[in-house]
């Protein structure tokens, strides 16, 4: 028997055994999934690590009561330990769990999904990925003389299995790569810093592609810095901001995105809760979540319940049109399935999470998205940020420019942007004609214990008014 | 598994995977074993979630003198080791030297491990549940600003091996125990979030942490506007003063930032950074504490360590690399994944973290503080944006809506949604008065309720 040929057989075992032990619903997942990282700082390789996690977890549903355990051990008697554990644990919490999310029987799906990869990063070695890491910071020092620089590389590829005791048995093999730069430059008491670059659900010919070889992912982290050097302090207050693609879905995703999600939702937790149909933001407000978008991104086909993702318009026109569901949330919530139910590895059972979040493309070209601002400010990339349940959030822009009489005048120095996001879609004064939409292999999103998950966000260009600026 | 099987466990697979390595003729290698069990329960209005494992992983080391290859994986089979150690091995044949490094930890050497409550391997989902019996008690649920509760229960044990070619063979074991309850409330236009929580290695009383929850978040509603801009003092309470000073203390403390010359106390060594009366420990050895273990994560003993005494900095913290590249050596801060940031151990190579770092408790408990202040600002939740601070000036901007006007010694009203600047180094010369009052912050700091001033508060 071959590995995948015993791997399906234990996932089969599992569901079978917990059918035999009066479960409504049960599911199993196997993940065998290759991570390699690449640090370069300052020319010296500090990380070169390559993680292979690999193993089975198990959802069981008694009653509409789910319980989750999973298992690194691959063999018949660690899924039999871990199915036999979901299976209690379901039981257990059974009569304390008074919000039921069972759902309805669904016709089975059996489907492999295999991205057309060009160059897959399993067939190249660890000296042509450092090699781009080199050529990537080659370029830095062309641009300026740093103090200090940092290329990372990350790629993850692998295969995930998922069957259920619905019949639906579904292969999928993701693929990711990704390549960030950054310069940090100090001397004579100016200090400046930058970090860019992007990944995407493809192989290495990513970096083939004009805008994100690393050459020029290099130039632009060379660029960027030397920019700060002699940069302005931003105008603090309430300001008028052009908001970039990369800037606008994050903000986007991390602080309506998570209130959307059903979960929240269902507990009450989310401040958008029963307010479908409400007007929550201008007219220019339409927020997208998708599986495979038409403008690039993360590339998800299935979510980890094994549902086909698909568009869901969470806001369209300012009116709030629906959430982000599981199949529990869906039924319950008596919504269509989204497909945003997702675990990051096999250690954790799936929950409510998104896919590529964002802004629907407006009318304007970017010159007349300049020309409508006036005076304001272009906040383009962002270096960490935080959010709060009650749509509060905080974003350290770290790379931004000053927009004087339409025009974009100077490079900003690092600055913080907050606000709450269900008072700022109020004030959406219009969009770019064009979207970009970014994923990757570092960063990602956090959620209940499990960080890192690949996501997507984007948008076009987003005219944001009454964006409080502050000058951290 | 018990936990005395665990330890064998662990202890035979990294001395077995030293025995593979030197088969396959690597020349240097550290294994680093890790087995954890873990059961979280939550219950969100009555939504009950539960999720069980064991988490099982080798992350390895191999260097062929300077040139290092990181490999790791999930599980204990013979095979995944050798493919790992062989990954490893290659992944150091094509890597440039690094002039930092020096060798792993060459012997076995130890220092306490901590609490272990043996009780806590025993728990199931029905014991976890009664917890969260237990954190409702005396809560009134019939308030109608209540939206909702909720409930959470994780337990986790388990340990770590690390073996060296170089003769390094030792363990560390833990076992922990974390409850809390988050109540959401709404009045008017007022939507307010508030929790309690209790955190540690052992089993904790939980009574009551429902309605602890309950009362500061009725105490929060009916906030009014700040209106306008104001340089204030800010009273920070101990569990929201902990991670105000987290973000500044992990940078300007960092051995590796240090060495690499990114700290922005660098140069400050012997120097007054911070006012008299404050000292900063960073404890690997307090039994109760999660930081406590026998060792750090590439085998040197946790120690403790005093960063700043009354206010001179005394030195920085190092793992084993960046202590020896600093002419100094390591003060057993090398974590994988298991402080600040997170990440999974087996995963991660070494680097320099905090171990349980602690302001010394000084003067004034919260309300003495309060009764100081003619006109300043209470902060009683943690804002939003304290990670967002910019590293290299130390200037930070931060949001709340868990906030207080205090006038005249009193506290007035709650506040709406108000944002906070200022400059964290500054920050730190500063502090007006070091509280009495040190609570668990679930950070990798704790403190002391803490005055400040000199912050720029606007709505």
């Amino acid at each position: 028997m071959s590995q995948s040929d015993f791997i399906l057989d234990l996932l089969h075992k599992s569901v079978d055994q917990g059918s035999k032990l009066g479960v409504d619903f049960i599911e199993a997942r196997y993940d065998d999934l290759q991570l390699t990282t690449i640090a370069l700082i300052n020319d010296i390789v500090k990380q070169s690590s390559a993680f292979q996690r690999k193993g089975i977890g198990v959802m069981a549903y008694f009653n509409g009561t789910p319980g989750y355990s999973y298992t690194p051990e691959l063999n018949l008697e660690g899924v039999k330990n871990a199915t036999k554990r979901a299976i209690k644990l379901a039981k257990s919490t059974d009569e304390r769990n008074v919000m039921k999310l069972d759902f309805e029987s669904i016709p089975a799906v059996k489907e492999k999904v295999v991205l057309d990869v060009k160059k897959h990063p399993k067939d190249y070695e660890f000296s042509d990925k450092l090699d781009m890491l080199k050529r990537g910071v080659s370029s830095i020092k062309e641009v300026l003389k740093p103090t200090s620089t940092t290329g990372a590389y990350g790629e993850m590829f692998g295969e995930k299995l998922l069957v259920n005791s619905e019949g639906t048995e579904i292969y999928w093999a993701p693929v990711m790569v990704d390549i960030r730069m950054g310069s940090v430059f100090i001397s004579e008491g100016k200090q400046a810093q930058s970090f860019t670059g992007t990944g995407a659900s493809k192989g290495l010919e990513f970096f083939e592609e004009k805008e994100t070889t690393p050459e020029q992912t290099g130039t632009n982290a060379g660029k960027y810095c030397k920019e700060q050097i002699d940069a302005v302090a931003a105008p603090v207050g309430k300001q008028t901001t052009l908001v970039s693609p990369l800037m606008g879905g994050v903000v986007v995703h991390e602080s309506f995105g998570h209130l959307s999600e059903a979960d929240f939702v269902v507990t009450g937790q989310s401040p958008i809760a029963d307010r479908v149909g409400e007007q929550l933001g201008s007219e220019h407000v339409t927020l997208i979540d998708e599986g495979v978008t038409q403008y690039g991104g993360l590339y998800l086909p299935y979510d980890d319940q094994g549902i086909k993702t698909g568009r869901t318009v969470l806001v369209e026109k300012g009116i709030l049109k629906g959430y982000l569901h599981n199949r529990g949330t869906a039924q319950k919530m008596n919504a269509e399935l989204t497909g945003n139910s997702r675990a990051i590895n096999f250690m954790f059972d799936p929950i409510v999470r998104m896919k590529n979040t964002y802004f629907e493309k407006g009318d304007l070209s970017f010159e007349e998205a300049l020309e409508k601002i006036g005076n304001g400010v272009y906040a383009v990339d962002m270096s960490g940020g935080q959010v709060g349940l009650d749509g509060n959030f905080m974003f350290n822009c770290n790379r931004g420019y000053l927009i004087e009489n339409g025009q974009i005048t100077k490079p900003l120095k690092n600055h913080a942007l907050s606000g709450n996001i269900l008072e700022l879609l109020k004030h959406v004064q219009g969009a770019t004609k064009d979207i970009t939409i970014r994923t990757g292999y570092f960063g990602g999103c956090g959620k209940n214990g499990q960080g890192g998950l690949a996501v997507g966000f984007g948008g076009p260009n987003v005219i944001m008014d009454q964006v409080l600026v502050g000058g951290a | 598994m018990s936990l005395d099987k665990v330890r064998e466990q662990i202890l035979g697979i990294a001395d077995q995977t030293l025995k593979y390595a030197k088969d396959l003729n690597i020349p240097s290698t550290e294994v680093f074993i890790y087995n954890l069990s873990s059961t979280n329960l939550t219950d969100n209005k009555g939504k009950v979630d539960s999720r069980d494992g064991l988490s099982l992983g080798i992350g390895i080391r191999a260097a062929i003198g300077k040139k290092i290859g990181f490999a790791s994986t999930t599980g204990f089979d013979e095979e995944s080791i050798k493919t790992t150690l062989n990954l490893a091995h290659s992944i150091a044949k094509t890597s440039p030297e690094n002039p930092m490094f020096n060798g792993f930890v060459a012997e076995t050497k130890t220092s306490k491990e901590g609490i272990l409550d043996h009780v806590i391997p025993n728990l199931d989902a029905k014991d976890m549940i009664e917890h969260c019996n237990l954190m409702g008690q005396g809560f009134d649920s019939s308030d109608t600003r209540l939206v909702s509760v909720s409930y959470a229960v994780n337990i986790s044990w388990g340990g770590y091996a690390l073996g060296t070619s170089e003769g390094c063979l030792s363990s560390s074991l833990i076992t922990t125990y974390g409850a809390n309850s988050m109540v959401v409330l709404t009045e008017a236009s007022d939507r307010k979030t508030a929790a309690d929580f209790v955190l540690g290695r052992e089993i904790k009383p939980v009574e009551g942490l429902t309605a602890n929850a309950m009362k500061h978040g009725l105490e929060s509603l009916g906030s009014k506007a700040f209106g306008g801009s104001e340089v204030l003092p800010t009273v920070w309470k101990s569990r929201e003063a902990a991670p105000f000073l987290a973000f500044p203390f992990f940078s300007v403390l960092s051995g590796s930032g240090y060495v690499e010359k990114q700290n922005p106390w660098k140069d400050k060594l012997g120097e007054k950074v911070c006012v008299d009366d404050f000292t900063l420990i960073d404890d690997g050895q307090n039994p109760v504490q999660g930081a406590c273990r026998a060792i750090d994560t590439e085998g040197t003993p946790k120690q403790t360590t005093t960063a700043i005494e009354n206010g001179i900095l005394k030195t920085f913290v190092f793992d084993k690399m960046y202590g020896e590249a600093a002419e100094m050596q390591s003060t057993g801060n090398a974590t994988r994944g298991m402080g600040f940031g997170g990440g999974i151990p087996f995963e991660s190579l070494p680097s320099v973290g905090p171990n349980q770092m602690l302001v010394k408790n000084v003067g004034k408990n919260l309300d003495e503080q309060i009764a100081e202040i003619d006109r300043g600002i209470l902060i009683t939740g943690t804002p939003i944006g304290l990670f967002t601070a910019n590293p290299v000036t130390g200037d930070f901007s931060v949001t709340t809506n868990d906030a207080f006007l205090i006038e005249k010694g009193e506290v007035v009203n709650p506040l709406k949604s108000i944002s906070i600047a200022g400059n964290n180094y500054e920050t730190l010369k500063n502090i007006a008065v070091i509280g009495s009052d040190r609570e668990t912050s679930g950070w990798p700091i704790d403190a002391p309720s803490m005055t400040f001033k000199g912050h720029t508060i606007s709505d």
